[in-house]
């Protein structure tokens, strides 16, 4: 279980840095085009006219993939933002009922707003709305990754909260202590 | 129910959330939920869905992952360890000599980094023992570099602009080029501090060092220069209108890679762990940002921003009035939120406020990040003054006491950006294309 679960993880902080690989490379082609264009055109030459049609909204689907596929991967490396102000006051106990009450929160609000999101998804498809671009995509198919990367986040905290309620140290608490060690607390 | 008693609630919630430890992304949005919730019949939850897509279904934003990027490439550099020996044969004969490597290294490399706490750490664990080992004043060692270290998110490429951009609709690239001057006069006001302290304090400074020789110079030079240059060819692309921000920061992802390529240190590891590092960093703001956006609509329906701005509005209030409660403010929300939070919430709640006041949005923005640097090296909660605990082994309040004048420094700067918006103002309204 505990191995499947991290390959997850894994595979999805993977797909966001696909993402990225893959904003990096359709704007590097989409510069590129446009100074060979530019030499061309200083050397009086027939402009290739080469661009990468609709970089633009490609670009926002894959920076919403990347911030959403990364979720889980960011929680276990307590790379979101918290205070942890008041957990330098209280004991192992008091850390672990804090931990477990910001974690069962948490699943709430990742839940509803999976719930909600996916909803959006089915509407998307019903309703068949496309985007406005050159290259006509099914709205569906972007927003779908972004309800997988909730789903998988939603997950990793349900992980996260058991592993506290067992009595067990979870991931994010871990890594915050490691960062304590070597950077001080924040 | 009557808007003082919302917004005194929608306060509790949020502060007591934070407080409690839960971050800050859930926090903004369980804020976002319970305004809609207590204040409108309007349907919250697909709201919330249209609004999380709307705000991260966006060209621009791409900028952000591509300038963490090519941050996260070079600070896997050589560039990190080549710092102090590439600056130091420049500043040895100035007032002050070596703690000058403070500012200038913290300058350079936020400007490649754009992580405060980064930049302070990288720089410090360099600077620190070399400077103590030569004599230097310890506290005011430790001082520039808890200053300097803010400087990362106002020099460009800054993180913290692109997420203000984002926020409020207003050009990144506008944004950057208001960073600019500001952001050298700050680091030109912390370099004459102390060079007047050297001056007046000859006894607490060691001897300076012989010239370098031309040789020094020359072999300095080249470990720094690719890197100024990969700077001022992204900056520069973006000024002159060849680029738009994202574009600017592929080539630089491109041009780091070239760079720690050819100058070593770029192995399979750090490829992979630059790339994972700046997929993480990316998300964390993503979240945080997609929180912030949802709360700024769910204001929206209580009315509560509306009612302040016109509240401001009918005071008569003058701007610097203005401007100098909402810095006390962001100083107290200083001492224990971080700077990406200050500005998210700022956007969702004060942005109609300051602008009814007639107050330019994109000058707001840097004063904004000047005011968040302040929090920086404020305590209990300052994320540079965490750093250097750790490093040099002080307390939290000590360290916090050498920054005193640095922090002094920075208020100074914001009142003479308030006197003088132009320093910020001008390079953006030069600007090739627009």
């Amino acid at each position: 279980m505990r191995k499947a679960l991290d390959t997850v993880y894994g595979a999805a902080l993977a797909g966001a840095c696909l993402a990225m690989v893959t904003i990096a490379t359709l704007v590097l082609i989409q510069v590129l085009g446009r100074v060979i264009d530019q030499g061309l055109e200083a050397l009086g030459m027939e402009m290739l006219g080469m661009s990468i049609p609709s970089v633009a909204e490609f670009g926002g689907f894959l920076f919403v993939a990347a911030a959403f596929l990364a979720l889980p991967a960011t929680l276990r490396a307590a790379g979101h933002v918290r205070v942890t102000l008041i957990l330098r006051g209280f004991g192992p106990l008091g850390n672990r009922v804090l931990a477990a009450f910001v974690l069962a929160i948490a699943v709430g609000l990742a839940g509803y707003a999976t719930w909600y999101v996916i909803l959006d998804v089915l509407d998307a498809y019903r309703s068949g709305s496309v985007s406005y671009g050159r290259i006509v995509v099914p709205l569906w198919i972007p927003k779908m990754v972004m309800a997988a990367g909730l789903v998988i986040f939603t997950v990793a905290l349900v992980d996260e909260l058991v592993t506290t309620l067992r009595g067990d140290d979870p991931a994010f608490r871990a890594a915050e202590r490691a960062r304590d060690m070597q950077e001080g607390p924040r | 129910m009557d808007i003082a008693t919302l917004s005194i609630i929608l306060l509790v919630v949020l502060f007591g959330l934070l407080l409690l430890g839960l971050w800050v992304g859930f926090a903004l949005l369980a804020v976002g939920i319970v305004a809609m919730e207590l204040a409108t019949g309007a349907p919250t939850g697909s709201i919330l869905a249209t609004k999380i897509w709307g705000s991260l279904n966006v060209w621009d934003l791409t900028a952000l992952p591509m300038f963490i990027w090519m941050g996260e490439i070079l600070f896997r550099s050589r560039l990190s360890s080549d710092l102090f020996t590439g600056l130091s044969p420049f500043t040895r004969r100035l007032p002050g000599g070596l703690l000058h490597v403070n500012i200038l290294g913290c300058a350079l490399f936020a400007a490649v980094s754009g992580s405060s706490a980064a930049t302070t750490a990288t720089v410090g664990r360099m600077s620190l023992p070399e400077l103590k080992s030569r004599g230097y004043d310890m506290r005011m060692a430790i001082g520039t570099l808890a200053g300097s270290g803010t400087f990362g998110f106002l020099i460009p490429p800054s993180i913290i602009l692109i997420v203000y951009g984002a926020a409020t609709e207003q050009s990144i690239a506008r944004l950057f080029l208001a960073g600019l001057l500001p952001g050298l006069m700050l680091a030109a006001m912390f370099a004459g501090y102390v060079m007047l302290w050297s001056l007046m304090h000859p006894d607490r400074v060691p001897a300076p060092e012989p010239r370098p020789t031309l040789r020094q110079r020359a072999r300095a030079l080249k470990l720094l220069l690719p890197t100024v240059l990969l700077i001022v060819a992204v900056i520069g692309s973006i000024y002159a209108g060849l680029a738009s921000p994202t574009e600017a920061a592929v080539v630089g992802v491109a041009g780091a890679l070239a760079i720690s390529g050819l100058t070593g240190g770029l192995d399979r590891d750090s490829l992979i762990g630059a790339l994972r590092g700046a997929a993480m960093t990316t998300c964390m703001i993503a979240f945080i940002l997609a929180g912030a956006s949802f709360l700024t609509v769910a204001m929206g329906f209580t009315g509560i921003p509306r009612t302040l701005a016109s509240w401001i509005g009918e005071q008569g209030y003058s701007q610097f009035a203005l401007l100098s409660a909402l810095l006390v403010f962001f100083i107290v929300l200083g001492f224990f939120l971080d700077g990406i939070s200050i500005v998210v919430l700022t956007t969702s709640v004060i942005l109609p406020m300051v602008t009814a006041a007639g107050i330019d949005p994109i000058w707001f923005g840097i004063f904004l990040v000047l005011v968040v640097e302040m929090s920086q090296i404020t305590p209990p909660v300052g994320f540079n003054l965490f750093v250097l605990q750790s490093i040099t082994g002080r307390g939290i309040f000590e360290i916090a006491l050498m920054a005193l004048p640095f922090f002094l420094i920075l208020v100074l700067a914001t009142a003479v950006l308030s006197v003088f918006p132009e320093i910020a103002l001008w390079l953006p309204g030069t600007m090739m294309s627009r």
